[in-house]
């Protein structure tokens, strides 16, 4: 536990952590200190003056919040009159200046100015001369639009190019109300984190060229999530909405905060994985390119494993801890045996020192918790002599050369069981469809061996079932998450002493669990 | 009333190049400060009661005790040469007339503080005049006054011109510092303070070039010498740049203490063409104006400007007679701030600019008397609330100029008024 110290604020006992600025610290038991430049990823810079404070103590009458620690006994003054008018004064600054677009502004509703103008100024313009004209819809590259003229100076994009990416594409030019956050001429943001500085943005200064006009945030509901689109299992929020006579549609994922895995931060291409779980789904079962009954296809999987003269199940590197789970169990009646072959959902030497991994899935890690066989030569030695191949969303055509997949598809039957559509599920004589993570919930492991839980965020118009129920459909028998969970403390050592039900927000160390059970 | 302290060789030819300047004294002192103990040094020009004279008078010995005791990283010097506030002219003439003055004083320091780096930041607009200050550090490092082995003594020091790129700002003195390490020139918070952590991170003491000149004398005829010159808490004599409606402007050499007035009448000729007194800008844009009435009673020394409302800033006096526009020239002062903000803090980058608007609205007679209180409010709205000083610099100085020629301003919007009703 951090130390703690006792300070006044508006003359009030309260007890915050020590070694934080009185921003965190004070923000942390509730009390809010607006700021628009300070940033906890990014550090103090001091520039906005929104979060000047007083201190009693005989400092300088007045302090940034943002650069000044807190200390024992330290009397912060937060509701004078004076901070009170300091406030109102930097928002009106703030505002003289801003195009006040909130109507056609995508920031509207997460917007800082707005959120401060209604807590801290609320006061009428009294701008009667002419505003500072700059540039607007510029395309600063990595899908980023900016508009200078609502950006509020605060430099956070251009901190975070500098301190995070280490790239600095961005800089402010120009002094005065003619500063303005610009690329070099030709040189445009290229790294792969960039849209983060849409996030970073207090104001409407940086959209999205993804996600702008596309919806109104406050239409948006924010689930909590985590991104499957590589082994860091970055925690991000799923923004979604179902529109009238629509389906429940996700918009965006943005990084959700999560000291532990990814910080505020997420990768733009795990951002952009959003439009997988829209997008090129598989919506309905087939037998033979024959759309039919999702019963009508599970009794067709059935009879097929009956009449199989040896049956092999590959598990997808995406799937969750009770997935797999259950799958093992279900293997384990119809006498199947188990890979999970899939390298090529890994790209060697595409992942960096931040966040990017170079594996693309989000639980290889429990494969080896399980005991679950990914390797080229398992799968071989399984699918040897085996006339029946069935794939729980593993898209084998990542792993396997065309010859060798061809070869495998005219010894085998393929029946899939999955959320989405590609080539390989073309392939199949039997598709069964089930929910995307987005929709499920589950358990995952990623790359740092860290065990996170996630929940269902999105409820489709028409449900697909949870590839769990369909597991149970085939004979399975695991019946819920539940019971999986229950059956994997039950049977799984490492998980012995972990409360899967009791998942905290930032996720378990697996690795440090084990070394406490070791010790004990 | 005119001395000759700092100005000793201006007027001797040739007195920028080594050989003259030695023939008068140059780095006569050095003997004598090398025989001392740094902390001895110190003591002398804290005793000579030396004030900075960038403007904020702050004691220069005492300055230079609050570079840590014991740090294993370099100490610097910082000569602050970006002499950019508007009316003020007195640094470049030790630049141009006796830049071995400065050399020798930046060696008096940099022994004082146990630097071996100074950086002299020269204004970029100073373009003659770095050529001057470079040929005399070059003549400096070719004698052996500069380098490994500073006059033979056993002391290392070098010295650096570094040409600003003609901000403003830059002249602040962290600004400065970031410049220097080639960023953009914007002020840092403090604290820190540069003596503890300035250039590169490191401890740095960041004097005006005419305290560092002023050091030689000191260092030469001893703290008593100095403190002869001047009144009790403003020691010594400092160079008053004279401009405005006046029959000679120019730069002169005075000690503290003398009357304004008396000043202007027997040093600098008087007004032109008998003119009434309007105003004074006692030293430097950035001050509170003085109307001629308080005038009167002000001495040319920080004591006397304080109790007047203003500060003696940086020497810069500027006349104004009856025939100067105050609401014009108030347009011209803050158009010069919002020009050389950083652009930084919010307040200073978004109020100079509306301050400036509402000036030029009133200029164009469509003002109202609302405009007068509105710009006094945002004098009071961005006035230390921003890192540094700047917009301080300009709203005290407009206050002052709205307080004391409220008349002016109404006098424009009255005429508004009255056109706007012919219309």
């Amino acid at each position: 536990m951090a130390e703690k110290v006792k300070l006044f604020v508006n003359g009030q006992e309260v007890e915050v952590e020590s070694g934080k600025n009185l921003i965190d610290a004070i923000g942390a038991i509730g009390i809010e200190i607006p700021h628009l430049c300070y940033h906890p990823a990014l550090g103090a810079d001091g520039n906005c003056r929104l979060c000047l404070v007083g201190i009693e103590d005989g400092r300088p009458p007045l302090v940034p919040a943002c650069k000044t620690r807190v200390a024992e006994g330290m009397k912060v003054q937060l509701d004078t009159g004076k901070i009170k008018k300091i406030q109102q004064d930097i928002m009106e600054f703030e505002l003289i200046n801003h195009p006040i677009d909130c109507p056609v502004c995508d920031q509207a509703g997460e917007c800082k100015l707005q959120d401060y103008y209604m807590r801290y100024d609320a006061q009428p313009s009294r701008m009667t001369v002419k505003q500072v004209l700059k540039s607007k819809k510029l395309d600063f590259g990595c899908g980023v639009v900016h508009d200078q003229e609502r950006c509020v100076l605060c430099a956070r994009c251009v901190r975070f190019t500098r301190l995070i990416t280490k790239t600095g594409e961005l800089g402010i030019v120009n002094r005065t109300d003619y500063a303005r956050v610009e690329i070099f001429p030709g040189r445009p943001l290229n790294n792969r984190y960039a849209l983060n500085v849409v996030d970073l943005c207090p104001v409407g200064a940086m959209t999205s060229q993804d996600f702008r006009f596309k919806q109104r945030v406050w239409f948006l509901t924010k689930s909590p999530s985590i991104c499957h689109g590589c082994s860091k299992g970055c925690n991000i929020f799923i923004d979604h909405n179902r529109e009238k006579y629509k389906d429940d549609i996700i918009y965006r994922f943005r990084p959700r905060h999560n000291e532990k895995v990814n910080g505020y931060f997420m990768c733009d291409d795990g951002r952009m994985t959003y439009k997988l779980e829209n997008d090129n789904r598989l919506l309905g079962a087939m037998i033979d390119k024959r759309e039919t009954g999702f019963n009508e296809a599970v009794e067709a999987v059935r009879r097929e494993l009956s009449q199989a003269a040896k049956t092999v199940i590959l598990v997808s590197p995406n799937a969750s801890l009770e997935q797999m789970y259950a799958l093992q169990q279900f293997a384990g009646t119809i006498n199947a045996q188990v890979s999970g072959f899939s390298d090529g959902y890994i790209k060697n030497g595409d992942g960096d020192d931040f966040l990017i991994q170079d594996d693309k899935s989000a639980n290889r890690a429990t494969f080896h918790l399980l005991g679950i066989d990914d390797t080229r030569a398992g799968f071989d030695t399984a699918v040897a002599g085996a006339d029946l191949l069935l794939s729980f969303d593993n898209d084998l055509s990542l792993s396997l050369p065309q010859t060798d997949l061809d070869q495998l598809l005219g010894q085998v039957k393929l029946i899939t069981v999955g959320s989405r559509q590609n080539d390989f599920v073309t392939k199949a004589s039997i598709k069964l469809p089930v929910a995307s993570f987005s929709e499920d919930s589950g358990s995952i492991i990623n790359c740092d061996g860290r065990l996170q839980r996630y929940d269902a965020a999105v409820i489709k118009n028409e449900p697909m079932p949870s590839m769990i129920a369909a597991i149970n459909m085939l004979g399975g028998g695991i019946v819920s998450h539940q019971e999986a969970r229950e059956g994997l403390q039950a049977n799984v050592p490492k998980l012995k002493d972990i409360d899967l039900d009791q998942v905290p927000g930032d996720g378990i160390a697996l690795t440090e669990n084990e070394v406490a059970h070791v010790a004990a | 009333m005119q001395v000759k302290v700092l100005s000793a060789k201006f007027d001797i030819p040739d007195a920028n190049t080594l050989e003259v300047a030695k023939k008068h004294g140059a780095y006569a002192t050095l003997d004598k400060i090398f025989a001392m103990q740094p902390e001895e040094v110190t003591e002398i020009v804290k005793e000579s009661g030396l004030r900075g004279r960038g403007g904020a008078g702050f004691p220069t010995g005492l300055k230079w005790t609050f570079l840590p005791k014991d740090t294993d990283k370099p100490v610097y010097l910082a000569v602050n040469s970006d002499e950019s506030e508007p009316a003020t002219f007195k640094d470049r003439y030790i630049l141009v007339r006796d830049p071995h003055l400065l050399i020798e004083g930046i060696i008096i320091c940099c022994y004082a503080i146990r630097s071996h780096a100074a950086y002299i930041y020269i204004r970029g607009e100073y373009t003659s005049q770095v050529k001057v200050l470079q040929a005399a550090i070059d003549e400096a490092y070719a004698a052996g006054y500069l380098g490994e082995s500073v006059a033979g003594f056993d002391f290392q020091l070098d010295v650096t011109v570094h040409r600003g790129a003609g901000a403003y700002i830059c002249g602040e003195e962290t600004a400065l510092l970031e410049s220097v390490e080639g960023k953009k020139g914007q002020p840092r918070s403090k604290p820190p303070f540069p003596a503890v952590e300035g250039l590169y991170g490191c401890p740095t003491i960041i004097n005006n070039v005419q305290s560092i000149s002023s050091l030689p004398f000191i260092l030469a005829n001893g703290a008593a010498a100095y403190k002869a010159y001047g009144t009790e808490k403003s020691a010594g004599t400092h160079l008053f740049g004279i401009s405005g409606l006046v029959k000679k402007p120019g730069m002169y050499e005075l000690p503290f203490g003398l009357p304004i007035l008396d000043v202007l009448e027997q040093v600098a000729g008087g007004l032109r063409d008998n003119r009434t007194l309007k105003g004074i800008i006692p030293g430097g844009s950035s001050t509170p104006v003085l109307t001629a009435e308080e005038a009167k009673t002000v001495t040319l020394d920080y004591e006397s400007m304080a109790a007047h409302g203003t500060m003696f800033g940086s020497g810069g006096i500027v006349v104004l007679d009856d025939t100067v526009d105050i609401v014009k020239l108030v347009e011209n002062l803050i158009h010069f701030y919002h020009h050389e903000s950083c652009g930084q803090c919010t307040p200073c980058r978004e109020g100079l600019g509306w301050m400036l608007k509402i000036v030029q609205k009133i200029l164009n007679y469509e003002g109202t008397m609302a405009d007068i209180d509105l710009l006094l409010e945002l004098c009071d709205n961005i006035e230390m609330k921003t890192v540094c000083v700047l917009s301080a610099a300009c709203t005290m100085s407009t206050r002052s100029y709205l307080n004391k020629f409220r008349s002016e301003f109404e006098a424009y919007i009255a005429h508004s008024a009255s056109k706007h009703a012919t219309m």
